[in-house]
């Protein structure tokens, strides 16, 4: 297989509600190691493609391929096989309410993986320790801050040995002082080299380290390039007009 | 005499042998509740439009007809069907399913109490439907049920005393007897129910140990 060949490629996704049609026809393809950011308005389709992406929506229309190969029959256990390997981190975190940060992090290990529990749990250790909280792994949810809670989500995803990973809005629901301490996980993550899609509004983040920014508004993909292009010189209005708008308010260099 | 007239021995050994009753009616009944409550409950929330309208119809029928009602159609009306059940067996089957209705509803609300984005949390992990009820929601489900469950099963308790209806001489049957015997009915009335309320009491306490045993932090129950 060339290096070119990317881990993951989407075609003409589209989905539906009643007749708002949140997303239309959108195509993209990553290759390992890739950053790609979906940046654009509320609304616009982020979140949807997301998780289209991994059937958590169904999209209507649109076809997957995983490591050059389709995923044709999204359900039963070639679905859950699939979804394994696609991490995904949620804007609210979603830890499970009634597991320790260390039980969140094994639970899909052995019940999912059917790994044995030691082995469950060193891994677990192991990958709390990546995100800098081993100390907390004892911790509930609800006893961890935000920044904590979706540091514990990253580890979650990493823990199953996932691909590629979508991160849809990550840093959204935190305080502003806590958003660092998630980017420079998810900073650390993409330098050991892991493949990722990531819906954000930091776009100083972005800027620094995404290779690609796509612009997603009404559903459909309107402008896809380097981040200084999209950033400082999109080629629609509405791509510009937005990327001023967020430049300012989220800043041009990663803080 | 009169004072002592509950330290008989024979209406001593008949009280005793009502409460043992009532106590094996009372236990097997809540777990085949509990248990009933917790899988129609899932079934309520999680089902496909078929077993929930199924669930919902059993909910509907069992507790929309008075108990006592049930009581009769199982044990005197199953005959007819060819399918007889002793007085004890009837009891249990009825007040379980009784309770098994109301427990459900309990349950489905803390089913639908779990936040969704846990489950796509489960499902984003390769989680099939089943083991994230399983081992995502009703673990907190269960916790979130318990104070309402535990008020059913002190309902069960009192309305166990339904069984001397189809000859399951139970707690209230053998005070009926004794009553009817004595023509002490203020008495012996005002004993068995305290029998009651001391079971009632037990079961809070035991209640409460369970959810004390099952707290975790983010679970706090306002009371």
């Amino acid at each position: 297989m060339a290096d070119t060949d990317p881990i993951l490629r989407i075609e003409h996704m589209t989905k539906r509600y009643g007749d708002k049609e949140v997303l239309k026809d959108a195509s993209l393809s990553i290759n390992k190691g890739e950053l790609k950011v979906l940046i654009g308005p509320s609304g616009g389709g982020k979140s949807t493609l997301l998780q289209c992406i991994n059937f958590l929506i169904k999209p209507d229309r649109g076809r997957i391929w995983l490591d050059g190969e389709e995923i044709i029959r999204a359900k039963g256990k070639a679905l859950y096989d699939y979804r394994q390997k696609v991490g995904m981190i949620f804007q609210d975190f979603n830890l499970f309410d009634h597991l320790t940060a260390l039980h969140n992090v094994q639970i899909g290990l052995v019940r999912v993986k059917g790994m044995n529990g030691n082995t469950a749990k060193e891994r677990a250790v192991r990958e709390l320790d990546r995100v800098g909280l081993k100390d907390y792994m004892h911790q509930y949810p609800a006893e961890l801050s935000g920044g904590q809670k979706q540091r514990v989500s990253i580890a979650r995803a990493l823990a199953m040995d996932p691909e590629i990973m979508l991160l849809d809005e990550p840093t959204s629901a935190l305080d502003p002082e806590l958003i660092s301490e998630v980017l420079d996980v998810i900073r650390a993550v993409r330098s050991d080299g892991m493949t990722m899609i990531m819906s954000t509004h930091q776009i100083g983040f972005a800027s620094e380290l995404a290779d690609e920014l796509i612009f997603l508004e009404d559903g459909s993909i309107g402008e896809a390039g380097p981040p200084a292009k999209i950033l400082y010189a999109a080629e629609s209005a509405r791509a510009r007009e937005f990327c001023s708008k967020i430049t300012e308010l989220y800043g041009s260099s990663s803080s | 005499m009169r004072e002592l007239f509950f330290l008989q021995p024979d209406i001593l050994s008949a009280l005793a042998r009502g409460l043992v009753v009532s106590v094996q009616l009372i236990i097997p009944s809540a777990f085949f509740g509990v248990i009933i409550g917790v899988s129609v409950g899932a079934l309520r929330v999680y089902g496909n439009p078929v077993v929930k309208t199924v669930a919902n119809g059993y909910v509907l029928v069992f507790r929309g007809f008075p108990l006592v009602v049930q009581l009769f159609i199982w044990y005197f009306g199953l005959p007819y069907i060819g399918i007889y059940l002793t007085p004890f067996v009837a009891a249990v089957i009825g007040f379980s399913l009784c309770s098994g209705a109301y427990q459900s509803e309990y349950v489905r609300g803390a089913f639908l109490s779990v936040k969704t984005g846990q489950m796509l949390a489960a499902q984003a992990l390769g989680f099939s439907r089943i083991k994230m009820v399983l081992f995502v929601t009703l673990p907190q489900a269960f916790r979130r049920a318990l104070p309402g469950c535990g008020n059913e099963i002190i309902y069960l308790i009192k309305y166990s005393s339904l069984a001397y209806m189809i000859t399951c001489i139970e707690l209230t049957g053998e005070g009926k007897i004794i009553a009817s015997d004595s023509f002490r009915y203020t008495e012996t009335f005002m004993v068995i129910g305290a029998v009651y309320l001391v079971l009632t009491s037990a079961a809070a306490w035991l209640l409460r140990r369970v959810e004390d045993r099952l707290h975790l932090p983010g679970f706090e129950q306002y009371s």
